[in-house]
């Protein structure tokens, strides 16, 4: 077998794994472990498409949660407040939509009385089970908070068009903070820090073979969202190798260049922030349907601060490299959670894993720029180029003596 | 809010003409061939001032956008804002009650001393190494917390003066130590992307500086006690309208301002603190180097300056700015590892505003934010929302002054550089 191709071979047998995972693992802690892969595979999308953002394209966005958050958000709102009702309630807002009825639940914000009822409570009561509602579906919601994201993305891109480096970042964490606070002081609608709920991925279970997954089951969560990070690292792997990847990488190295070299700039540091943006969008709301609950905490700093350790400390460069960093780290972080005591001192592990985890993201940073994962990959993949130039040096230098030694002697 | 429609379409209004005006006239600037480092700025505010009254002149007469036109319109603007919310909501605090307003401002102004101050710190590590520090928030927070330390648990029963005084040395030191270890590789190319490179090192620094720091200290809040007690004053005597009368832990001025102690003390050491670093800037030897690196780094080395050793004494001193804000902080609010948040950001915001790498711009930017705060919290009608929202005033500034001049009030309008650029 040749060298170049263990990589793909691994690539293949991880996968194979991921698949074969759910059905041969049975220890006592089957929910926890599975938890810990879905949440593994939601920050190696998020970690994945950062990369692109930020290895790739040059671009060192600290709003990429923000996006996250706009995602899962969109879908959450959507889900709470919009139902389908075959009678009209008369007290909401509500439209006539093909013999249905849409109603837009009025926000009572988070009451701690059972008093206070929203419209469509006091509907129901009035009309005593005689009506039945309908709940929007949980894929329309996912799909119109992936398109949020996206539209969100190209503001963004547009705004930050003439912003570079510092700037950049110092703008896109603004938004992000912007984001966070607006959700947690909107209380009326978010319910702020309370967090709002929304229905699980599958709240009515699935039967996919003759088998029945109730609404708790975690196979089903855990291929959705592993085909999701799949299909995300399959587009960034075609889009790293088409022509937008050449011209994003042009961006990073040198704009200015790459702009008289005839990139259109704009267009493709917009087309970057949509479609990373889009991604994150659509992994918050699909891991906000799956933990059924979304607070403004994520959006909180330390989450941005997750993401990014984990793509450098894998290697920012390689979104691949991000994606498999992202579930190790994921994996390590949960591992080191139990506390230990070392001669009566009581060691609170799950803050000092997070210690551990930042020097180890300095130093890999200071000492191995590219990460500790995409160097063995490149390893793997490119390692016989080093070799290959090398030998074709040789021989055409032999080449070069055998032809034409009068030449070579004239030049000299 | 009685008429607030009235409010909001007035809004409208100046929003829209505003992005009118910054738009258009940047393009018309650039057909005539004009100098545009100005017209987004100027137009904009002109627009937001005037309306089409002002920018249609603008446009034809295409004058040179001089400072004045800027600070007169912005004056307009904000008059404008400030008539329509006193019309909307008459019986508003900031509208009907002077008193409260007075004492906002003062408040404002207060804490908007301490906001300079530590904007600087990262201001002055800008011009310098060219870096945006993220780590600056995790200092302000480290250096109350070691004020803490010395006078809670290490030394009980000494003066927090001296506690400060040891936290400014040891967050020196810190700083200086990281500034060795990991941010040399910026100076010689030996990293593709300085600038990245040093916003994620020092993110880094953040974050394991910060739960350092949890994991050590717990989660539970802090307090330090107050660094001085006012004497007791009253006067004049016994007269009914006071001018000026303090208690303990607060002081009335005119019968309407209050201000409490810590903040008082916090601003006063500051204000000493910066004079301290002015006389350092502009009387040493060692300050006037590091102002001459800030200028040209390879010019400064021509002349005999070692810009490696300004680096990092500029960082460690940058540092130590942050930890002395929070040092002298720590007395008025109670302290948590995750304290650095929030004036982090600030100080991020008043950079951008004043110019980032200009030293009065982050003074005066730091009193700008500080009234536009105490504006924020003092005259939005629901106060809970207000105070949710505070984090955010600030990043609209932010946000607004990135779209419309990103090198600040009183950046340098050619820049050359590492630090011009952006």
């Amino acid at each position: 077998m040749n060298r170049q191709q263990i990589p793909h071979v691994l690539g293949a047998l991880i996968i194979a794994f991921f698949v074969a995972f759910p059905f041969i693992y049975s220890a006592g802690n089957y929910d926890y472990i599975m938890h810990i892969c879905i949440v593994g595979f939601f920050y190696a999308i998020l970690a994945s498409s950062w990369s692109m953002l930020a290895g790739y394209a040059g671009q060192f966005s600290f709003g990429h949660m923000a996006f996250m958050g706009l995602g899962a958000y969109t879908t959450a709102l959507f889900c709470h407040y919009l139902f389908l009702s075959p009678e009209p309630t008369g007290i909401c807002t509500e439209f006539a939509i093909a013999g249905q009825y849409l109603v837009i639940k009025n926000p009572i914000g988070v009451t701690s009385t059972t008093l206070t009822q929203d419209c469509l409570a006091q509907a129901m009561e009035s009309w005593d089970g005689s009506v039945q509602i309908t709940r929007m579906p949980v894929w329309l919601g996912i799909i119109l908070g992936t398109l949020v994201g996206g539209i969100f993305g190209l503001l963004i891109g547009l705004l930050v068009l003439r912003l570079r480096a510092a700037y950049l970042a110092l703008f896109t964490l603004g938004f992000s903070e912007i984001l966070r606070a607006t959700i947690s002081a909107e209380i009326q609608v978010t319910r702020g820090q309370a967090g709002i709920e929304l229905p699980s991925l599958f709240e009515n279970g699935i039967t996919v073979a003759g088998h029945v997954f109730s609404k708790t089951d975690k196979i089903p969560p855990y291929f959705v969202m592993f085909f999701l990070l799949l299909g995300c690292l399959a587009l960034l792997y075609w889009l790293s190798r088409s022509r937008f990847g050449l011209f994003v990488r042009a961006l990073r190295e040198d704009q200015d260049a790459a702009a008289a070299l005839g990139v259109n700039t704009t267009r493709y540091k917009i087309l970057v922030f949509v479609v990373t943006s889009m991604m994150a969008a659509l992994a918050g709301a699909v891991q906000a349907h799956y933990v059924t609950i979304i607070t403004p905490n994520n959006l909180m700093i330390l989450q941005m601060s997750l993401v990014v350790a984990m793509a450098v400390i894998a290697g920012v460069e390689n979104f691949i490299a991000a994606a498999i960093g992202a579930i190790l780290i994921e994996f390590m972080l949960e591992m080191l959670r139990t506390s230990f005591s070392i001669g009566g001192v009581e060691i609170d592990m799950s803050l000092w894993r997070l210690v551990f985890f930042g020097v180890l993201l300095m130093l890999t940073l200071r000492f191995a720029r590219n990460g500790l994962l995409a160097p063995v990959i490149d390893y793997f993949r490119r390692g016989h180029v080093a070799a290959e130039t090398v030998e074709k040096r040789a021989s055409d230098a032999v080449d070069d003596s055998k032809n034409s030694p009068s030449q070579t002697g004239s030049h000299s | 809010m009685q008429y607030s429609s009235i409010f909001w379409w007035t809004i409208l209004w100046v929003v829209s003409w505003g992005v009118i005006g910054g738009v258009v006239t940047r393009k018309v600037f650039l057909r005539k061939d004009l100098d545009t480092s100005n017209a987004t700025l100027g137009g904009s505010v002109i627009g937001a001032a005037f309306g089409p009254i002002g920018l249609i002149p603008l446009w034809v007469r295409v004058p040179e956008i001089t400072r004045v036109m800027i600070t007169l319109s912005s004056l307009v603007v904000i008059g404008i804002v400030a008539a329509a919310f006193a019309n909307a909501d008459p019986d508003n605090n900031c509208v009907s009650n002077g008193s409260f307003v007075a004492s906002q401002v003062t408040n404002g102004l207060i804490i908007g001393i301490i906001y300079g101050l530590m904007a600087l710190g990262l201001t002055l590590i800008f011009s310098i190494l060219g870096l945006v520090s993220f780590a600056h928030g995790a200092f302000y927070m480290v250096g109350g917390m070691l004020v803490y330390y010395i006078v809670n648990v290490w030394f009980p029963g000494t003066h927090p003066l001296i506690g400060v005084f040891g936290a400014c040395v040891l967050t020196f030191m810190l700083g200086a130590i990281f500034e060795r270890l990991f941010l040399t590789p910026m100076y010689d190319g030996r990293v593709e992307r300085p600038v990245e490179y040093g916003i994620l090192v020092t993110f880094g620094l953040s974050f394991t500086l910060t739960y350092l720091v949890a994991a050590v200290a717990g989660s539970n809040p802090v307090k330090v006690r107050r660094f001085f007690d006012f004497p007791r004053i009253r006067l004049p005597d016994a007269s009914d309208p006071w001018l000026i009368k303090t208690s303990r832990g607060n002081m009335e001025l005119f019968d309407t301002v209050s201000i409490s102690n810590p903040r008082f003390v916090a601003a006063v050491l500051s204000i000493l603190v910066l004079l301290g670093l002015l006389f350092f800037l502009h009387r040493t030897w060692t300050g006037k180097g590091l102002r001459a690196v800030s200028q040209d780094q390879d010019a400064a080395a021509i002349t005999g300056i070692n810009p490696n050793r300004m680096n990092m004494l500029a960082f460690s001193l940058g540092c130590m700015i942050a930890a002395l804000s929070g040092a002298v902080l720590v007395q008025a609010f109670s302290w948590l590892p995750i304290v650095g948040q929030i004036p982090e950001m600030r100080s991020f915001v008043i950079v951008v505003l004043g110019g980032l790498g200009s030293l009065p711009g982050a003074f005066v930017g730091g009193i700008l934010v500080g009234l536009v705060e105490a504006a924020g919290t003092g005259c939005v009608p629901n106060a809970q929302k207000a105070s949710s929202y505070i984090p955010a005033y600030g990043m609209i500034i932010l946000t607004i002054m990135l779209l419309l001049r990103p090198m600040g009030l009183f950046g340098r309008k050619f820049a050359s550089g590492a630090h011009g650029k952006f």
